[in-house]
């Protein structure tokens, strides 16, 4: 016979606990008494009315304590007021965790903001979630090509026939050209690219002057960015000016001037050209009539809701029904999202581009990941050191922890005043680290090549993650001091003064051990990363790429006098010879491939790249000949040259103008008939030893040297060997021949030195970042180290007291106070060396030639571990042991 | 005297305890109470006006002794205080002063 216990949880739920004993007495008697009378299921009943008869003020209202009871905002008035106290108390380890702490928040902001940045890449565009990238897909015997582009007709065909797609902006980056203003007739040379209306109205590109929607829609209209406004007219309100673009006619009308890209914008155009300029040109129409060409890179603007694999489904079924492909070819198409562009593509061709235009900028994901450790890492750094200063120190505050336990404060009240100390140190650290980062943003763009900023006008989503980043590192630092600290039994805090906890030193060792880990690991790192760059910046690649000036060659009458212009260079005093190349090596143009077999041989082709040289070529990049002849003269131009690995492709050990046919070619993209229609049959007269055409990440792949009039690619560049002195004058005597040939022409000229270390600018940077992240964690670790070992030395006080009263040198006592953090860091090496060795394999593993990871490697970055250790802990050693025993030992 | 502050169910429940004294307590009130009027009456109303009533110093209340029926729990038993008698007492009075004044010897008729 019990009453439900339903209804009796429920009272106790919301009636007064001090009326529970007579109340819920009450309610069991008259069930009793109902139960005998009514019987139990009448009783049950009339028991729930009565427990929710007791649903009124009066037995709700709770009693008010006899006991005062402090609201939540007295308290936290007292823990702040504490809290300021013992921070000012103890201004050296104050100092030493607000210092690591700014220090680890810095770094975590700057590579946040980094991070950020190269995340949120291309979504400035108000429909960016709805904008897919084309990305064709095709298969065949010797190909297999992924490639951002796809046919006019497929970008055309897809826009009218499929539901899914709302709009279509397509662009093609057609080759450099002039624009000059013809007022003034400021000239230069720009990429020029081609789009159609949809460009416009797809993207949201912000405008300086005009409108962009409807920028593209007229024929003979042209867009630029600010920067070309500036140096065509010097201004950027010319909207309705006119351009002229050399090889066309009828001058073109600038309809709107767009804002500079943001640096987080793959676009890099600074012009697009309305493709309704080309609409009636005659080769227009063929040009774009092949289904299966690669001419245009296109953006679909799918519709609300749309299905991303049916759209591209139908894609590939519109294109299939349509496109006439050679036998075992097979062809699709895939689409990627906007936002994937930039981190997304790294086997993704750059396609519908001239081969003299740049590749759009892509980012690398690993680094992206592996940035995003560092940086947690840092902050954790930060967080460990907190809490090992503070348990240290925590002995010293047993009193303070004893006195307010005797008076009555619970568990959470301690944790929660220890929470309170960790977020005002994070706090002032996290105000400290954002004065920091503005101070040292402007170089960090500088070096990043981007535009970040952390102030009033960010992104509410940093500040939202810097705002949780506070609130772990707070919680995070301050969750083990508290939980640990507030642990204690009052009779233990109060008797012996001192906590004694074996788990808590071990645990505090661990730490340190973990944060010289990653410090080591950081040290090992940056060795290598140097080491690699010096490899690739001074290794030997085959030819002499020291005091090599490359001059483009950008109009047709530059190209058609090149024999001229030889004899004319070579008349310079300071040049010593010049040679005449299609690509130069260190190229970041594309380098054409063909498809080679010796001839008679019904073998599959074999892939290789191909330069057009000259006679001069191995004479002026001083690579070796190793068997056969040179280039002689004009007669030469069925003949070719091939690398030691191209030789070694086609099997030809001895030279004997063995006869090899060239039926296709590609830039890039797809296989292609040469422009000449016909299959190009040339002799073998010579083998040349390899040379380094490309970054040392890559092996050095088959290459043919064909003759300057070859019909796979024409020459584009003359590269001279200069002397060092008076490259100006060198310069100008050039542009001199140049502009007497070609008065219209535009000097362009690099060295190939420095086009080849911009391979490696990338890593560059990634080192540089490296060495200040590895500087940030070894200085904060040392900040622990320091706080730890004053602590300590204080702590054996008396110990050093009396062995100094029996004898001990002070070397003996510096001895004894640093060994204990020593060995910590001899077993942060122990941990660091493996993993770093692992981790910088992987990383070498990506380049084709690389350093060998030595051994002197670890032992420098071991040794600089421990010295650095040792010089933090000895000072405070050194001063412990030099403290007159007198001193420490007269009072107790 | 303020009669006002007297609700007609805090006087039955204050008589009840009159009643019923020395054992006055919610459950004996309410039984009795639905008892009288064939009402059901719950403890929770007839202890709220118990309530009201020490409050207003018409009774006070002491913890008795536990039964086994109320799972071991002690109840609070009611008794009237001297001025919780005087009001009864005044209630009575006004009460029986206008019944007298209706007209005493003859048969009550109601229209």
């Amino acid at each position: 016979m019990q009453p439900p216990k339903f209804a009796d949880r429920l009272l106790r739920l919301f009636c007064a606990p001090h009326l529970h004993e007579e109340v819920l007495g009450d309610l069991h008697e008259r069930y009793v008494v109902r139960a005998n009378q009514l019987g139990e299921k009448r009783a049950r009943r009339r028991y729930w009315l009565d427990v929710l008869a007791y649903v009124r003020p009066e037995f709700i209202r709770r009693k008010p304590t006899e006991f005062p009871n402090p609201t939540n905002a007295i308290m936290i008035r007292n823990y702040l007021k504490i809290t300021f106290r013992t921070l000012t108390r103890n201004k050296l380890y104050t100092t030493l965790n607000v210092a690591g702490l700014t220090f680890g928040v810095t770094c975590f902001l700057l590579i946040g903001l980094y991070l950020f940045d190269e995340l949120t890449f291309d979504q400035q565009h108000s429909q960016s979630r709805r904008i897919y990238r084309a990305i064709q897909h095709k298969k065949g015997p010797t190909e297999d090509l992924t490639i951002a582009a796809s046919s006019y007709k497929v970008s055309e065909e897809s826009k009218k026939n499929i539901g899914e797609i709302e709009n279509t902006a397509r662009i093609v980056r057609t080759g450099r050209a002039n624009l000059t203003n013809p007022e003034n007739k400021n000239t230069f040379q720009e990429t020029i690219a081609f789009a159609n209306s949809g460009m416009m109205e797809v993207f949201d590109f912000e405008t300086v002057d005009g409108s962009s929607k409807s920028a593209l829609k007229e024929p003979n209209t042209i867009v630029i960015v600010e920067e070309l406004a500036q140096r065509l007219f010097n201004t950027s309100q010319v909207t309705g000016k006119n351009i002229s673009l050399e090889s066309m006619d009828k001058p073109l009308k600038i309809t709107a001037v767009l804002k500079n890209h943001p640096r987080n914008s793959s676009f890099d155009f600074n012009s697009i050209i309305s493709e309704e300029t080309l609409l009636h040109d005659a080769d227009f129409a063929e040009w774009t009539s092949n289904w299966a060409s690669q001419n245009f890179m296109t953006f679909f603007l799918l519709k609300e809701k749309a299905n991303l694999d049916v759209a591209a489904r139908k894609i590939t079924q519109l294109l299939n029904a349509n496109a006439k492909l050679d036998v075992g070819n097979t062809m699709s198409y895939s689409l990627q999202p906007l936002a994937d562009i930039h981190l997304y593509s790294e086997n993704i061709v750059d396609g519908a581009r001239n081969s003299n235009v740049a590749e759009m900028g892509k980012g690398v994901l690993l680094y992206v990941k592996i940035f995003a450790v560092v940086a947690l890492f840092v902050l954790l750094i930060a967080c460990i050191n907190y809490m090992n200063l503070t348990t240290a120190r925590a002995s010293n505050r047993s009193k303070e922890i004893g006195i307010r336990k005797a008076n009555g404060a619970f568990q959470s009240h301690l944790v929660k005043q220890f929470l309170t100390e960790s977020m005002v140190v994070t706090a002032v650290s996290f105000l400290l680290a954002i004065v920091v980062v503005n101070l040292l943003l402007p170089a960090f763009n500088e070096f990043t090549n981007k535009q970040l900023s952390l102030g009033f006008s960010t992104d509410y989503r940093i500040w939202l993650y810097a705002l949780l980043a506070l609130a772990f590192t707070g919680i995070l630092s301050g969750s083990y001091p508290s939980l640990l600290l507030s642990k204690f039994s009052l009779l233990s805090l109060l008797k012996n003064l001192k906590l004694q906890n074996k788990g808590d030193l071990s645990l505090r060792k661990g730490l340190v051990v973990f944060q010289f880990t990653i410090s080591v690991v950081m040290i090992i790192t940056t060795i290598v990363l140097f080491q690699q760059i010096r490899f690739a910046n001074s290794k030997n690649l085959g030819f002499n790429k020291e005091l090599l000036l490359v001059v483009d060659i950008n109009s047709a009458k530059i190209r058609s006098g090149a024999e001229t212009i030889k004899a004319e260079f070579s008349k310079i005093p300071t040049v010593k010879n010049v040679s005449t190349t299609s690509r130069v090596p260190g190229e970041w143009k594309t380098i054409s491939t063909i498809k080679i077999r010796p001839e008679g041989n019904a073998d599959e082709h074999k892939i290789s790249y191909l330069l057009g040289v000259d006679e001069n070529f191995a004479k002026t990049f001083e690579v070796r000949l190793l068997k056969g002849r040179n280039f002689m003269n004009t007669s030469d131009s069925s003949s070719i040259i091939l690398n030691e690995t191209a030789a070694k492709l086609l099997n030809i050990t001895n030279v004997s103008g063995q006869l090899v046919e060239i039926p296709e070619r590609a830039m890039g993209g797809s296989y292609s008939p040469l422009s000449t229609g016909q299959t190009f049959h040339a002799r073998v007269i010579g083998i040349v030893s390899d040379f380094h055409f490309q970054s040392i990440r890559e092996k050095i792949g088959p290459m043919v040297l064909a003759y300057q009039n070859n019909p796979v690619y024409p020459i584009d560049y003359y590269t001279s060997r200069v002397e060092g002195k008076d490259i100006p004058g060198t310069l100008a005597k050039m542009n001199e021949v140049l502009t007497k040939i070609d008065p219209t022409h535009i000097l362009e000229y690099h060295f190939l030195d420095e086009q080849l270390a911009r391979f490696y600018a990338e890593d560059q940077r990634r080192e540089t970042l490296l060495i200040w992240t590895a500087l940030a964690t070894i200085f904060i670790a040392c900040l622990g180290l320091f706080g730890l070992a004053t602590y300590a030395a204080e702590q054996r006080i008396k110990e050093i007291g009396v062995r100094k009263v029996l004898g001990a040198s002070i070397f003996n006592l510096t001895a004894l106070l640093s060994k204990d953090f020593l060995k910590l860091v001899l077993i942060a090496n122990g941990i660091a060396f493996p993993l770093a060795w692992w981790a910088m394999n992987r990383w070498l593993s990506e380049f084709a030639y690389h350093i060998d990871i030595e051994w002197w490697f670890f032992a420098v970055a071991g040794s600089l571990a421990i010295v650095i250790a040792l010089a933090t802990v000895s000072y405070q050693a050194i001063k412990a042991a030099l403290v007159n025993p007198v001193k420490s030992l007269r009072s107790e | 005297m303020r009669r006002s502050d007297l609700g007609e169910f805090e006087e039955v429940v204050l008589l009840a305890v009159a009643a019923l004294s020395p054992g006055a307590y919610s459950v004996i009130i309410a039984e009795e109470l639905e008892h009288e009027t064939g009402n059901s009456v719950s403890t929770g109303a007839v202890h709220a006006a118990l309530q009201r009533l020490e409050q207003k110093g018409y009774l006070t209340s002491h913890l008795g002794e536990a039964t086994a029926e109320r799972g071991g729990r002690r109840k609070r038993l009611f008794t009237v205080t001297a001025l919780g008698g005087r009001i009864l007492q005044d209630v009575r009075a006004v009460r029986n002063r206008l019944w007298d004044r209706i007209l005493p010897n003859i048969r009550l008729e109601w229209s």
